[in-house]
């Protein structure tokens, strides 16, 4: 595993995106690449989780990129206390922590290219919780939340906050479109 | 298709070109090129930065206020096509980018007419007082002198007579 995780780092070194890393007076620039093994990522739905550490991306060898999706396991979830409190929320959180999640990744700050020969970036990293890994050895994850409407996993919460590129349109991710405040 | 303008230097940016950077509250920059890209991640205030048309336009270097601006504002209508329509469009684009063009440079051209005049009196002062600079002070006075000599009649009349 170690020496896998070792392999992607050195590819995303060298394919890593045209945000090069120059000296500047103060700052040294960020590169951005994809989302893998250990990306801490920002949960934007109201399913329950705050943050999510990817340890798998399911398309990919270097690592996940906007729209792809990626397993996850939840490092920080929100309190039972303020998810009861809150308005449009469930009684309890639907994911807690140390859940094995899938999720889809609506905001990376590595650049996506468009058809249009367009580059777009966001400013962080972040997912939409599809579904709850299972451990049952019977149940698959997957096959068990295939019953679920729209055929693909769908969105496990109700609301999804910031923008949302039209990405999720072609990885028929259409209810997160629909919930979505702002469309990029 | 949409021609969309560089947050940062305010030039068009044609399909294809630069990177479209979307904050959290779902505000767009777009930017024409990684130099732009680059000054906005270092947080540079385009209207401070020298080579950019928002610190022209605010320091009235460059024209800001003309109707040939309004010709080129966004419109969220989709025109229905019409080929004369279309055909006149892309003629008049061309004349209002010349019109606009002589215009700016109109602009430019009286920001600099009174420093113009400044040189140029300038100039006449120097001539006036770093002359010996170029000239041996007494030369001058000879030159002065020579110019008050004045030709004699006898002499006219017998150049007329040569020239016969």
């Amino acid at each position: 595993r170690s020496l896998l995780g070792d392999l992607t780092n050195a590819f995303s070194g060298l394919m890593s995106s045209s945000n090069g890393s120059i000296l500047s007076q103060q700052q040294q620039q960020q590169q951005r690449t994809f989302i893998q093994m250990g990306t801490t990522l920002k949960v934007v739905d109201n399913s329950g989780g705050k943050e999510v550490m990817c340890i798998q991306s399911l398309r990919g060898k270097k690592g996940a990129r906007l729209g792809d999706i990626v397993i996850g396991s939840v490092k920080e979830a929100a309190h039972k206390v303020d998810v009861k409190k809150g308005k449009d929320a469930i009684q309890k959180g639907k994911v807690k922590k140390g859940n094995v999640v899938y999720g889809v990744v609506v905001r990376a700050a590595m650049q996506k290219g468009r058809v249009d020969g367009s580059q777009v970036r966001f400013d962080d990293n972040a997912i939409v919780i599809l579904g709850i890994k299972e451990k049952k050895k019977d149940e698959n994850g997957k096959e068990k939340k295939k019953k679920y409407a729209g055929g693909f996993h769908q969105p496990l919460g109700t609301r999804v906050f910031g923008p949302v590129p039209h990405e999720m349109r072609l990885k028929k991710q259409l209810k997160i479109l629909s919930l979505a405040q702002h469309l990029v | 298709m949409r021609l969309v303008k560089c947050w940062f230097c305010s030039s068009t940016i044609y399909p294809g070109h630069g990177i479209q950077f979307v904050r959290n509250d779902a505000k767009i920059f777009r930017f024409c090129r990684s130099k732009c890209h680059k000054n906005f991640k270092m947080k540079r205030n385009p209207r401070k930065v020298k080579w950019t048309k928002a610190y022209r336009a605010a320091h009235g270097k460059d024209m800001t206020q003309d109707k040939t601006f309004e010709f080129e504002k966004k419109r969220n209508r989709p025109e229905r096509y019409d080929r004369n329509v279309t055909e006149d469009t892309l003629k008049a684009i061309k004349k209002i980018d010349k019109i606009r063009s002589t215009r700016e440079a109109e602009h430019i051209n009286k920001r600099l007419k009174p420093n113009k005049q400044k040189i140029f009196k300038s100039a006449i002062t120097e001539l006036d007082q770093h002359i010996s600079l170029i000239k041996a002070p007494g030369s001058q006075q000879q030159d002065s002198e020579k110019m008050k000599v004045l030709v004699s009649s006898n002499k006219s009349v017998q150049n007329e007579a040569m020239e016969e």
